[in-house]
């Protein structure tokens, strides 16, 4: 067969070269390992180029993307844990150390990212799809491979979670103000 | 007076996500106006999803690890291993030329934009295990022994670099044979990860049959773009 030297083929390429920040960052966002992240990336990114033939809409390569991050994911975490199925892996409760202190400074910034740390595994990956990629909840499902109902469910508790710790005063301060 | 309605939090996360439809959106603008706590709700989801955005506007640097533990996925070596060689034999028994699809086979976007070329093929090097660098030299060698004027090349990143690297390559004098008796293999190394190495005081001599590319993830883009089979080890 011809190889074909096509301007869409060009720009496709480019693409997924240029998809590798974006998957860093949730791969970090996911796991808050430099190191990690930048492991998971390049092996979504080599698995990508490997299986491009089960591509079939050029313009779902980034959710197809995150759909590779994510098993991938699964399969690191599934190397430490291999008596966990899917749905336990989703409610696994963090082991994350917090940010590295060292390389993060700002204040606001290394508290949000201890929330999300401490976030289970599945409300984290969904809470990030959506507010860091935008991605709509019925891509999130797909990439996830779980219902558009567990979805919102995740974000739900995630949102709320994140809005105690990072927005509501502490419970001894709450106390404080309700006897005053 | 209107009681006020009591909208869920999934339904307020759509809204602050856009996810809602337009009459859906309408009504909960229209209980904003009247509804001081829904607005601090709204407000509250709001601020929670400005600070992941935030929290995640600089990411530190990519740093890759020297004490990479050998991914989860090497698990499946063997087995895609096999399925190379397994595939890689059935067309050399075969000497195709071109892919033929099955007639009323589902054909995807990309298989078409993609079909690669058979006589082009990028072998992917990512661990410093001797039987992975093994299976890379071995597919080259059995490829070449069949179709002598095919283009190889064995691209080597993170520990594969060790093939690579003359302080620590088991394979020297079978990388300069390969390379004597066939001008057009060649083993190119990750640029990134000599850069890598040498940050942390490594000194990386590589053999002189090696090229360097800028990162490997490049190159091997470069080469699919190009038409290369792309097979990782």
């Amino acid at each position: 067969m011809k190889w074909l030297q096509s301007r869409e083929q060009r720009e496709l390429v480019e693409q997924i070269k240029d998809s590798r920040l974006r998957l860093y960052r949730l791969a970090f966002a996911w796991c808050h390992d430099a190191g990690l992240a930048d492991d998971l990336a390049q092996e979504t990114l080599t698995r990508g180029l490997s299986r491009l033939d089960q591509l079939r809409d050029s313009a779902r390569l980034m959710g197809w993307l995150f759909a590779i991050l994510n098993r991938c994911w699964i399969d690191h975490l599934r190397g430490r844990r291999e008596d966990f199925d899917d749905e336990l892996l989703a409610e696994l409760p963090s082991d994350l150390p917090g940010p590295d202190s060292h390389v993060e400074r700002q204040e606001t910034v290394s508290r949000v990212r201890t929330a999300i740390a401490a976030l289970p595994l599945g409300q984290r990956q969904v809470v990030t799809l959506i507010d860091l990629e935008d991605f709509s909840y019925a891509e999130v499902a797909e990439i996830l491979a779980i219902p558009i109902g567990t979805v919102m469910s995740r974000l739900c508790r995630a949102r709320a979670s994140l809005k105690e710790l990072l927005l509501e005063p502490p419970v001894a301060q709450r106390h404080l103000r309700s006897v005053k | 007076m209107n009681q006020p309605r009591d909208f869920s939090d999934e339904r307020l996360n759509a809204f602050v996500d856009n996810q809602l439809g337009v009459q859906e959106c309408d009504e909960i603008l229209a209980a904003i106006a009247s509804d001081a706590d829904l607005g601090q709700r709204l407000c509250a989801l709001r601020s929670a999803k400005e600070l992941v955005r935030h929290a995640y506007g600089n990411v530190p640097p990519a740093r890759h690890r020297l004490d990479r533990r050998l991914p989860v996925w090497c698990g499946a070596l063997a087995a895609s291993i096999t399925l190379v060689v397994g595939v890689l034999a059935g067309w050399l028994g075969h000497q195709a030329t071109a892919t033929a699809e099955a007639p009323g086979a589902a054909t995807s976007w990309a298989g078409r934009v993609f079909a690669a070329e058979p006589g082009r093929i990028l072998i992917h090097l990512d661990s410093s295990r001797s039987e992975q660098m093994d299976a890379a030299l071995d597919l080259a060698e059995a490829y070449l022994a069949k179709a002598s004027d095919a283009r190889i090349e064995i691209i080597a990143n993170h520990r594969g670099l060790e093939l690579l690297r003359v302080d620590t390559t088991p394979y020297a004098a079978r990388i300069a044979g390969l390379k004597a008796q066939h001008a057009r293999v060649g083993f190119v190394a990750c640029g990134q990860t000599i850069a890598r190495l040498r940050g942390v005081g490594v000194d990386v001599e590589l053999v002189p049959e090696t090229t360097v590319a800028r990162t490997a993830i490049e190159h091997v883009a470069e080469r699919v773009q190009q038409g290369w089979t792309y097979l990782k080890i």
